[in-house]
């Protein structure tokens, strides 16, 4: 249960809110590099935190991430023709550069030095790993550029997808440390998802269905762990990351490549939810590509030409009352990813938190509200850096391990949960 | 036409959700298993809670060695009255224990052990985990591992605050 000040404080990120602010204190995931795949390429439009953007990639190369509108009438910038070093309204010709800076009002003679004093707000725009990151923030207090290892591998080790999620990104990111919903909803997709099955872990979750959890800070957020009895004395943990305000890595299978989340804000109804796939020491198969392509795992198949599910709540999810029957998925919704969304989704834009009944096993969620709202408040109050925007909270991994049944999993798995480049993931 | 899903996840439609109740009160029990738990659970004590009601077992963890403890009065409230164990867990919804890393948590068994046979939920709270050395915290949760569904290690003592609140206690 959250107070009514609390949730509105966590969920509403636009201008001049403090989670929004809080929100602005990191590089965020934008676009797919593949959305400007080349320079002069069509631009393409960005909401963020309730701002209406635009990005493109100009004729030099360099990336711009710019107000949507031109400051002359207003008219989207979106249909402007992005061509000589510049994008310019196809209304009256008014041309932008890739820091919003006007740099040509044809209407007026250039010595009168007009276009100088027009800039539309712009925000750094990088890529890094196949993702384009922008950071809305301060420009005094720009962190250093991402550092998530999944962003550092080389490209052949990493698949990066994005889809629309119609719901606030708390409710969707607190799916993805929810993890006793694990047994219920997302059964049966273990055995048969191709990116999940053959790994022995896989055994443990099916031998024992009441696992046992275990919360801990870590400087960037939190450890996750939810552990079930293995052989000798021994118990199998798997260990989820939570870094702030919105990164998720859920414990890896086998030799199945790891995986997680950014649940990112495009406004206070909507969120884009990141699904990236990497593995540390190899490049990812063919067929394990093609898998995610299908939606497979964590990912998703689209409307044609949108980020938008396939299976959305305009077509009910295409719910299956037949498979819900017959066991086949619990939810009557296909897929892992969809079968989170589609009860996310149905909880309305923004959850009402007043009315829920936490229980013992939500100590994870309850911990990272406690440190969202402990965040928020040391930010706006001191100006404290909140964990999460130093690169170390960022070097982390998710881990499956067995370890003895005295030992703490902090300790005992403390190598595997930090990213070493060159060094399998701990997996079982 | 849209769907059922579209229509009824809207914003619009969240007016009309049912606003009664939804639970009855949930009986939390907070016990402090040693001296420096004891002082954040009677100030805990002080705010206004939904029932919830705190005891402590720090005589237990301040016991000499096996053999000369009295096994009588080693659970009480914190006005200092025994309490019986099994009474209490009997009445529980939900058993809070609360320790602190490199303290004695020994008293986690007896609580657990009761709870376990009364099929009541346990949450162990450990304070001070961030500060403490890894030798210290794994022998605070090696006694209370086996008597946890929920385990949390936290660095602050702020967080039993917020937990309880969440949990409507």
């Amino acid at each position: 249960m959250l107070r009514r000040e609390q949730n509105d404080l966590l969920t509403q990120t636009g201008p001049g809110t403090p989670g929004g602010r809080l929100f602005r204190s990191y590089w965020l995931p934008a676009l797919l590099a593949e959305e400007l795949p080349g320079n002069d390429c069509p631009p393409v439009r960005v909401k963020l935190l309730s701002e209406r953007l635009l990005a493109f990639r100009d004729s030099e190369g360099r990336l711009g991430l710019i107000d949507e509108f031109c400051a002359h009438r207003g008219v989207s910038l979106w249909f402007g023709r992005n061509e000589e070093a510049g994008l310019r309204c196809p209304y009256h010709g008014w041309k932008y550069d890739v820091t919003g800076q006007c740099i040509d009002v044809p209407s007026e003679p250039e010595e009168s030095g007009f276009c100088k004093r027009i800039k539309l707000k712009s925000y750094p725009l990088v890529e890094r790993g196949g993702v384009l990151w922008a950071y809305m923030g301060d420009p005094e207090t720009q962190p250093p550029l991402p550092e998530w290892e999944f962003a550092t591998v080389p490209d052949r080790q990493r698949f990066v997808s994005k889809r629309v999620q119609e719901s606030n990104w708390l409710q969707a990111m607190e799916g993805g440390i929810d993890s006793s919903h694990v047994s219920f909803l997302h059964r049966g997709d273990l055995n048969s998802d191709p990116l999940f099955r053959g790994a022995k872990g896989n055994q443990y979750n099916m031998a024992d269905s009441r696992p046992v959890f275990e919360v801990v800070e870590s400087a960037g957020g939190l450890y996750i762990g939810a552990r079930r009895n293995a052989e000798n004395d021994h118990y199998y943990w798997r260990i989820t990351q939570w870094v702030m305000p919105a990164f998720t890595m859920i414990a890896p299978r086998g030799n199945h490549s790891v995986h997680g989340h950014f649940w990112i804000p495009i406004d206070d109804h909507n969120c884009w939810t990141w699904s990236f796939d990497y593995h540390p020491i190899r490049n990812l198969t063919d067929a394990e590509i093609a898998a995610m392509k299908d939606g497979k795992g964590i990912h998703v198949r689209y409307v044609p030409g949108s980020f938008r599910p396939l299976a959305n709540k305009d077509n009910d999810y295409l719910v299956d009352r037949a498979a819900q029957k017959a066991g086949k998925t619990y939810s009557g919704v296909e897929g892992i990813a969809m079968q989170d969304a589609s009860l996310q989704e149905s909880m309305g834009p923004i959850v009402d938190r007043t009315r829920e009944n936490l229980v013992s096993t939500d100590n994870g969620i309850i911990m990272a509200r406690h440190r969202l709202l402990r965040s928020v408040k040391a930010l706006i109050d001191k100006g404290e850096v909140p964990p999460g925007v130093d690169p170390a909270h960022q070097k982390v991994r998710s881990a499956a391990v067995v370890l003895p049944r005295d030992q703490a999993f902090k300790d005992a798995a403390k190598d595997a949960l930090l990213a070493r480049p060159g060094v399998a993931p701990a997996s079982v | 036409m849209l769907s059922e899903s579209a229509r009824m996840a809207s914003a619009a439609e969240a007016r009309f959700r049912i606003d009664a109740p939804n639970a009855k009160p949930k009986r939390v029990k907070v016990i402090a298993l040693d001296r420096p738990s004891e002082a954040v659970v009677k100030e805990l004590a002080h705010k206004a809670w939904n029932g919830a009601t705190f005891f402590t077992a720090s005589a237990f963890a301040g016991a000499p060695p096996a053999g000369s403890f009295s096994m009588q009065g080693w659970l009480s409230d914190l006005a200092g009255r025994t309490k019986d164990l099994i009474d209490e867990v009997d009445s529980a919804d939900l058993v809070v224990m609360v320790a602190t890393a490199g303290e004695n948590a020994q008293a986690a068994a007896l609580i657990g052990e009761a709870c376990s046979l009364k099929r009541i939920t346990t949450t162990g709270l450990i304070l001070g985990g961030a500060s403490a050395s890894d030798e210290t915290l794994s022998k605070t949760l090696s006694q209370m591992r086996p008597w946890s569904l929920m385990l949390v290690i936290a660095s602050a003592a702020d967080y039993i605050e917020d937990m309880l609140i969440a949990l409507r206690a």
